[in-house]
């Protein structure tokens, strides 16, 4: 498996490198965002307050002309029967309550991109967990065995290869529908999150299941295995020609055996490394499905951005703000890949953004 | 083996792949819930009438007669016929396809034209400002979804300071040249600056992300190139420093880096149907989504077929020239 | 005796590496006379090859070289530059280091010219080999026709023709004429077929062949001095032979000068007429090929010739020198012979920097044997080396 002159290396390498260490942070401040979002939101992602909607973000504040009903000495003035109206410029100004500005609807945006990295998050682990078990265990047989079998399974990874992943993806997804399945939140669940809110005076409320989106991490999974399965082949095939590996067959230890306890701890290195580049390129490609509607979920960063472009000539703070939170997951996420590929260095390409 | 065996080979190889695109296509149709006869048609519809448009579409027909109505027509460029308009599905994605064209070969040559010197420049003065930046930019770059650039654009460019258009394509290519071919040459120049005007946003969206893949394939390839000892040989001989650099090096660079190009023409796609959708470009992007939406699957199926065909069609052509620029390819 | 056609004097390069400087090669001195092979040798990492790279201004960073002069003997530069650099001429002599970069790299090729020990990655892999030698004539051909462009930045070859160049695979650099230059010279070094041969391409080659065609590319601009950095070690022995034979003739044949860089003393004995050892980055010990294998003076020349079995002598032992070549790191260099610590002669003495001693103006040492006998009672106290 991972061995300890790997640990070394890979010691090494985030000792010399500042890049890797942001990378680390930054992946973990997102996790941990994710995890304990029911403790640290300020609100619910879906809670609505029409009156403070578009609200800008701390330092900035917005001019906006607005007509309003003429107010005479706190009455409403009327003339010939009709409410008179005037135009005056109004000034929103940011408050504290909402650090990163409310959307169109009044919604907390802080609360949306912090609950927004649930569903980046989930998509990304789930999806590329299967999409690394369809393509390992693809690979490995097509690696280990060679021959008619390994033409057969290469040929239909090249088939998936030819539809552009994000086109295929909003096939399937346009085809399948979107199906979502609502989890329980454990720390609302329990308890534990109210508790430690009102405790601390937050507000409640928050929303009591996860939603998983079923369909697209299938759909996504769908759409990147190939890469797995290529890593997964080429490690395959050279690792079987190790003498380790020809002694465990001559000695009749079934293939199966000969894969899970030889190859497959071989070639974890670089599948790791792969799997790394390909949850950044996953979350890429949630976020792409959701910009256009397409995934069904209604907390989403992809989705967000969506939202906020009806504003975009008003209110640049809905569309922007979310849109930032992904480069910064998706950044982090390469930075870690760069440093596992420079530490460990497997060679491999994978497809990347969107 | 002889390039044109090569050839020959990798044609036959794209061809099972073509079909097997088909065949994946032609199955998208099962995996739908619905029956494609309740587009078209009320849920309360007299089942009679249902019966009537089922035969009508031949979904009626045994699978295979289906399966070989389907495939038999395609390389006569018959895709069938949309559920939605009734209108022949080849003759609609062929008049979106220039959109998408267009999009996509403005973006790879921006991408082109300024990643690789770009790479070279990071990898040349490397440890120096310029390559500080070219690493950080090609970091964000690949890190960046292209939607939320387009729209970053459009919100910066286009409505603060109002220099571009936020949307549309006015006049496409095939319009400029037909202009020109019937002599009406200003109008012609107006139509290429309004088409520039146009294309420049969504063509930064769509090939930011290659600009930032192909300098950093370029930086760390000059870098191993220009640390091999043929490259020490070269100097030791007395070539040009330039000679060196471009002639040996960066060539050698480029030709990995083509492949991976090649490979990425599915991101390029992919990628032109969000621009697409972000700037409501009327091209195969703006199509299939529309399709979708309207649950108008034979438009879908003819689009991704035209797709994932151009894909294959691509990567041939790029097999061929890597092996025309690389003596060493083994062929396979 | 004539003049040396290099002389070397205190050449010094060091690696800004993340750990520190490493000086791997330090105050070096010696002349190359002419039309003479001058051997150096020394194990890997003792700054041999550095050397080499050193003295045909080759060193790439994180490398530089941070001290010493090249004197080159080369009349025409001399008076060229008599006026606008005196610093840099002596009689007919300029120092390479201090000439115009421009001017340092029109004199790779016609003045000094190398070859690499690993042939195959000394040729770019997707040019045929025959073109890689034709740009070698070609640069030649073209700085004769016009010596103030060849000094130019660009050595009259812009990014215009470069970008050319990178995508159009068949526009050529070189010309007919250098084309047929390079078969000539493929012909020369013993190729059969050269002219089928030129048009392959480097992985077409065997090792010894493609060791054939660096040494015509070398040629290509029929330099003064040939750098050979350990030019048969990669190959099979029977072809190590042919190899060195062809070197000989053709140094003879030409008239150059040869600096040949080697671990391997029977390349030194076969080919040399002068050597050089070096240990830590220093020549310890230079001289006749005579002087230094049959009277060595520093216990480091005397280990290494004793670590070559006589074949002849089915008595003598191999005695191979304990210990490890030092780090050359700066920081953790002692003050003190370098070579102390692995020496079995080390005396109190060796504990300060050791100069060079002449012994008889052509054989020199960086040892106090020189100097005086071996004493026991002076004898240093070595640390017991836990040898892992």
């Amino acid at each position: 498996m991972i061995s300890e002159r790997t640990l070394r290396n890979l010691r090494r390498e985030l000792r010399r490198s500042l890049l890797a260490k942001i990378g680390i942070a930054v992946v973990v401040f997102i996790l941990l965002m994710a995890v304990f979002a029911p403790f640290i939101s300020p609100y619910s992602p879906g809670k609505q307050n029409l009156d403070e909607a578009r609200l800008p973000p701390l330092g900035f504040s917005t001019a906006e002309t607005k007509e309003v009903t003429k107010m005479e000495n706190g009455s409403v003035v009327i003339e010939g029967g009709e409410v008179v109206t005037e135009e005056r410029t109004v000034y929103t100004n940011a408050t504290a309550a909402h650090p990163l500005g409310t959307d169109g609807n009044g919604r907390d945006i802080l609360s949306r991109v912090i609950y927004g990295a649930r569903t980046s998050i989930l998509v990304g682990i789930f999806g590329t967990s299967l999409a690394a078990l369809i393509g390992v265990l693809v690979g490995l047989t097509a690696g280990y065995y060679r021959g008619r079998v390994d033409d057969v399974l290469m040929r239909s990874a090249d088939i998936m290869l030819a539809f552009p992943s994000l086109v295929l993806a909003i096939a399937l997804v346009g085809v399948w529908g979107q199906a979502q399945a609502p989890i329980p939140d454990p720390f609302v669940v329990t308890g534990l999150a109210p508790a430690f809110r009102s405790a601390l005076g937050f507000t409640t409320g928050m929303p009591d299941t996860v939603v998983l989106p079923g369909t697209v991490i299938v759909v996504v999974a769908l759409v990147n295995w190939v890469w797995f399965a290529r890593v997964a082949r080429g490690e395959a095939l050279s690792i079987r020609e190790e003498e380790y590996v020809k002694a465990a067959r001559a000695l009749g230890a079934s293939d199966g055996w000969t894969v899970l306890r030889h190859v497959l701890p071989n070639a974890i290195t670089p599948i790791l490394v792969l799997a790394t580049i390909q949850v950044a390129a996953i979350i890429l490609l949630e976020s792409a499905l959701s910009f256009l509607g397409f995934s069904g979920a209604d907390v989403s960063w992809g989705f967000d951005i969506a939202l906020g472009r009806q504003y975009q000539s008003t209110a640049w703070w809905i569309s922007t703000i979310p849109g930032l939170a992904i480069v910064i997951t998706v950044v982090g996420l390469n930075l870690v890949g760069d440093w596992l590929r420079d530490a460990l260095d497997p060679g491999i390409e994978g497809e990347g953004g969107v | 083996m002889s390039l044109s065996r090569f050839l020959v080979k990798r044609s036959l190889q794209g061809l099972f792949v073509i079909w097997g695109v088909i065949t994946v296509v032609f199955g998208l149709r099962f995996i739908s819930p619905g029956d494609p006869a309740n587009v078209l048609l009320p849920p309360d519809v007299d089942p009679e009438v249902r019966a009537e448009v089922i035969a009508e579409l031949g979904l009626n027909e045994p699978l295979y007669v289906q399966y070989w109505d389907f495939i038999s027509g395609i390389p006569l460029g018959d895709l069938g016929f949309s559920l939605v308009t009734r209108t022949p599905v080849a003759a609609r994605v062929l008049a979106k396809l220039p959109a998408t064209l267009e999009l996509a070969i403005a973006a790879t040559i921006v991408a082109i034209v300024i990643a690789i010197p770009l790479g070279v420049i990071s990898a040349t003065r490397r440890h120096q400002p310029a390559d500080y930046g070219a690493t950080v930019f090609s970091l964000v770059g690949i890190s960046t979804p292209n939607f939320w650039l387009g729209v970053m654009l459009i919100i910066v460019l286009a409505v603060q300071f109002d220099l571009f258009p936020t949307s549309q394509r006015p006049i496409g290519v095939d319009g400029i040249v037909l202009l020109f071919v019937s002599g009406s040459l200003g109008e012609a120049v107006d139509g290429l600056t309004t088409w520039l005007w146009h294309i420049t946003l969504p063509a930064i969206t769509l090939g930011t992300y290659f600009t930032a893949l192909i300098t950093r394939l370029t930086r760390s390839g000059m870098l191993d190139q220009l640390g091999q000892t043929y490259v020490r040989a070269s100097r030791a001989k007395g070539l040009p420093e330039t000679l060196v650099r471009y002639k040996h090096a960066l060539r050698n660079t480029l030709i990995p880096v083509i492949t991976v190009i090649g490979l990425q023409l599915g991101t390029l796609i992919g990628g032109a149907v969000i621009t697409e959708a972000v700037f409501a470009w009327p091209g195969l992007g703006t199509l299939i989504i529309n399709s979708i939406n309207a649950r108008d699957w034979p438009v879908l199926q003819g689009s991704l077929i035209v797709v994932a065909v151009g894909f294959v069609l691509v990567n041939i052509l790029v097999d061929a020239l890597y092996a025309y620029v690389n003596p060493q390819v083994a062929y396979d | 005796m004539a003049d040396p056609i290099l002389k070397i004097r205190d050449l010094s390069t060091s690696f800004f590496t993340e750990e520190g400087k490493v000086n791997a090669v330090d105050s070096v001195t010696f002349d190359v006379e002419d039309g003479e092979i001058f051997g150096i040798v020394g194990e890997s990492g003792s700054g041999k090859s550095v050397t080499a790279l050193s003295v045909i201004d080759l060193i790439d960073s994180p490398g530089r070289v941070t001290g010493g002069e090249v004197w080159y003997r080369n009349a025409d530069l001399a008076e060229e530059f008599r006026g606008s650099r005196p610093e840099a001429v002596d009689g007919d002599f300029v120092d390479v280091r201090r000439l115009p970069k421009g001017v340092r790299r029109s004199l790779r090729g016609p003045s000094f010219s190398m070859i690499f020990q690993d042939a195959m990655s000394s040729f770019n892999p997707s040019i045929t080999v025959g073109e890689q030698i034709a740009e070698a004539v070609e640069v030649q051909r073209r700085a004769r026709a016009n010596p103030r462009r060849t000094r130019s930045r660009t050595q009259g070859y812009g990014l215009g023709s470069a970008i050319l160049d990178t995508f159009l695979p068949n526009r050529d650099y070189v010309s007919n004429e250098s084309m047929d230059r390079a078969v000539e010279l493929l012909d020369q070094v013993g190729i059969p077929d050269p002219e089928d041969r030129a048009e392959e391409y480097p992985h077409q080659f065997s090792g010894g062949m493609l060791q054939r065609a660096m040494i015509a590319q070398a040629l290509a601009g029929e330099p003064d001095i040939l750098v050979a950095d350990e030019p048969t070690t990669a190959l099979d022995v029977t072809i190590q032979a042919q190899i060195l034979n062809l070197l000989r003739d053709l140094q003879e044949q030409e008239g150059m000068s040869i600096l040949m860089i080697t671990h391997n003393l029977g390349v030194i004995a076969r080919m040399c007429d002068r050597v050089g050892v070096m240990y830590a980055g220093e020549i310890v010990e230079r001289g006749p090929l005579g002087d230094i294998f049959e009277n060595p003076v520093h216990p480091y020349t005397q280990g290494l010739l004793g670590s070559v079995p006589d074949i002849d002598d089915p008595s003598d032992r191999l005695e191979p020198i304990t210990g490890n070549v030092p780090s050359l790191l700066e920081s953790e260099m002692p003050d003190a012979c370098y070579f102390a610590d692995r020496c079995p002669k080390a005396m109190t003495d060796c504990m300060t920097r050791i100069p060079e001693y002449d012994l008889d103006g052509r054989h020199s040492v960086r040892c106090v044997l020189a100097e005086r006998e071996y004493d026991e009672a002076d004898a240093l106290e070595q640390e017991v080396m836990a040898d892992d």
